[in-house]
């Protein structure tokens, strides 16, 4: 059974790789913000998957939730201020 | 249209005192009954703006409503999936002025939302009761525009307002 | 259970490989918006569905609901305030105006 997680933990790192490049490459700054809401949609899955790894689920979740919490007021920060400045 | 004062706080308290027991995950006494008091504070703090859009929400009907929108999104999504690992990618993207006639401010805000939520379509302004979407192609455009969701929303919010 | 879980799992894994490939893909800040929604609504529910089987019932399932909840509430407004960001700021989508 952990071999199964470890190779779901393998997938989403990769995953992850592939949302970089888009965060590196990306034509306009919107791409890059983006590319890291889709990396932090994933580190919210990696970060149970590695609870459910090591057993301990309940301080895991905890995290993934203040991780979620953090990363909409992060992307509304970043929106509302790109909003007021114009394309650059 | 405006609810009463001591109903209104025992139901947000009894809301977020359900989002600690959840997520505590300890039943002593000591933790049961701090997380009863903060509830109770942050309840009574924020109880009395009667402006929120959500103030008389049909939430039990939510509940038929989750299901419904859930089979909608595994729909548009096997479409989007199609569409995406087609080799030739034949997306025409399009934007397309959406008017829909719910007047209650918590049933344009969950309109806005699903139309998010289900692949194919995303909110773009929201504008009074006049929303612009950019749908992906011509099919997700026309899944919207026949107005099934809105229809659905719509009877949900009647037999809300029904019991006031 | 643990069958179901682990079909759900991957299931799950296949819509976010989707949406990456989606990411890398398609033209515009409009059109990856809808691979990254994509990801976002089936992908993460389906696997986190998956890993709250895998506990079996309790209250580290519930936990796992509330995440769940919680992305399907927090992520289409995430991509709205972007989307909306985008076109206030002018970027222009590659699409012809409807009505």
């Amino acid at each position: 059974m952990t071999t199964f997680f470890l190779f779901v933990l393998i997938m989403l790192s990769i995953l992850i790789l592939v949302y970089l490049y888009r965060v590196i490459q990306g034509p306009t700054v919107f791409d890059r913000v983006l590319g890291l809401n889709g990396i932090s949609t994933k580190s919210i899955i990696l970060v149970v998957v590695i609870g459910t790894v090591y057993g301990r689920e309940e301080m895991f979740v905890d995290i993934s939730t203040g991780y979620a919490l953090l990363n909409l007021v992060g992307a509304f920060a970043i929106a509302k201020f790109l909003e007021q400045r114009g394309t650059p | 249209m405006k609810s009463s004062f001591p109903k209104q706080f025992i139901a947000n308290t009894l809301a977020l005192f359900s989002v600690w027991l959840i997520l505590s995950g300890r039943y002593d006494v000591s933790h049961v009954v701090l997380g009863f008091l903060v509830s109770c504070g942050v309840a009574w703090l924020n109880t009395g703006y009667s402006h929120s859009p959500f103030h008389d929400f049909p939430w039990g009907r939510l509940v038929l409503y989750g299901p419904w929108l859930l089979l909608r999104i595994v729909e548009s999504s096997l479409h989007v999936t199609k569409l995406i690992l087609n080799p030739a990618l034949p997306i025409e993207p399009k934007l397309l002025t959406y008017r829909s006639h719910l007047k209650h401010q918590g049933a344009i805000v969950l309109l806005g939302n699903s139309i998010t939520l289900t692949p194919g379509t995303i909110t773009v302004e929201v504008e009074g009761n006049q929303l612009m979407v950019h749908a992906i192609d011509k099919a997700s455009g026309e899944d919207l525009t026949s107005g099934r969701m809105e229809q659905k929303i719509a009877g949900m919010f009647q037999e809300g307002k029904g019991h006031e | 259970m643990v069958v179901i879980a682990i079909a759900l799992i991957l299931i799950g894994l296949f819509f976010l490989v989707v949406a990456a490939v989606g990411m890398v893909r398609l033209p515009d800040v409009f059109t990856r918006s809808h691979a990254v929604s994509l990801t976002d609504s089936l992908g993460a529910f389906c696997v986190l569905v998956g890993l709250s089987l895998y506990q079996g019932f309790g209250i580290n399932m519930l936990k796992i609901l509330v995440v769940l909840a919680l992305l399907f509430l927090l992520n289409p407004v995430i991509a709205h305030a972007t989307i909306r960001a985008a076109y206030r700021a002018g970027v222009k989508p590659q699409a012809e105006e409807d009505q």
